[in-house]
């Protein structure tokens, strides 16, 4: 799917193409964008990419030694607490609201990857 | 020997729901942190004091004490809890909770509730 990313980079549409049915309100599309109602679709690629920033931004983490297979604790070497504020970030950059059962259960960029791929309000 | 083992058994188990118990309660603390902060550099404090208030009992091994903690814990973060916390948009009691976007062109709902089969 990268080619599908360079290609809508390099894609222009005019303008007018495409205010031209009524100036005053945006197309739909870009009404149904500027929700808030995160029904944009995330593809796996970016959230694998958004994740491991978070957790090389922890400052116990050692930014080298993070890749999509970590556990936080086993690999990482931290403890569960900074577990716990590795998902509420992970929570903040996805803008999602994760049950603390199920956010208890995420101790590894695997299972966190998965969790917010599957999740139908990841943006 | 058979009873030691299951003594041990219990023992590890209570130990690992007490440590279920702290991890949500730190969770549970530290997004309330967050409620109280106005400012994001207010949070940052706040929140490694909160961190500190934890790690002091780090080291605690008798059961009971650790039980009593973690309600001492519970009961404060129950007192000071924010009357009007922050809540994700679309979760429950959230301000866009069940309110949802038209669907898009083309899409719509038919409302002869099948009778275009039987006609």
């Amino acid at each position: 799917m990268a080619w599908r990313g360079s290609i809508l980079e390099r894609i222009r549409v005019p303008v007018m193409q495409t205010l031209d049915r009524s100036p005053w309100s945006l197309p739909r599309v870009w009404n149904r964008r500027l929700s808030s109602h995160g029904d944009d679709h995330l593809e796996k690629e970016e959230v694998i990419e958004r994740v491991l920033s978070v957790v090389k931004c922890h400052p116990k983490v050692d930014p080298s030694k993070v890749t999509p297979d970590v556990h936080f604790q086993k690999d990482l070497g931290l403890d569960s607490l900074d577990g716990v504020e590795l998902v509420m970030a992970l929570e903040e950059e996805f803008k999602l609201e994760i049950p603390d059962k199920e956010a208890d259960k995420i101790d590894s960029c695997n299972l966190a990857i998965e969790y917010i791929a599957a999740h139908p309000m990841a943006s | 020997m058979g009873v030691a083992a299951a003594g041990m058994a219990t023992y590890l188990a209570r130990r690992a729901a007490q440590r279920e118990r702290v991890r949500i309660l730190y969770r549970r603390a530290l997004k309330d942190t967050l409620n109280w902060a106005v400012h994001r550099h207010l949070f940052y404090q706040d929140a490694s004091d909160l961190r500190e208030r934890f790690e002091a009992n780090k080291h605690v091994e008798d059961l009971h004490t650790i039980d009593r903690l973690i309600e001492d814990g519970e009961a404060a973060f129950n007192k000071w809890q924010h009357p009007d916390p922050y809540i994700v948009p679309w979760a429950p009691g959230g301000s866009k909770f069940s309110r949802n976007p038209k669907p898009p062109e083309g899409i719509e709902i038919v409302y002869n509730y099948g009778r275009e089969e039987n006609d």
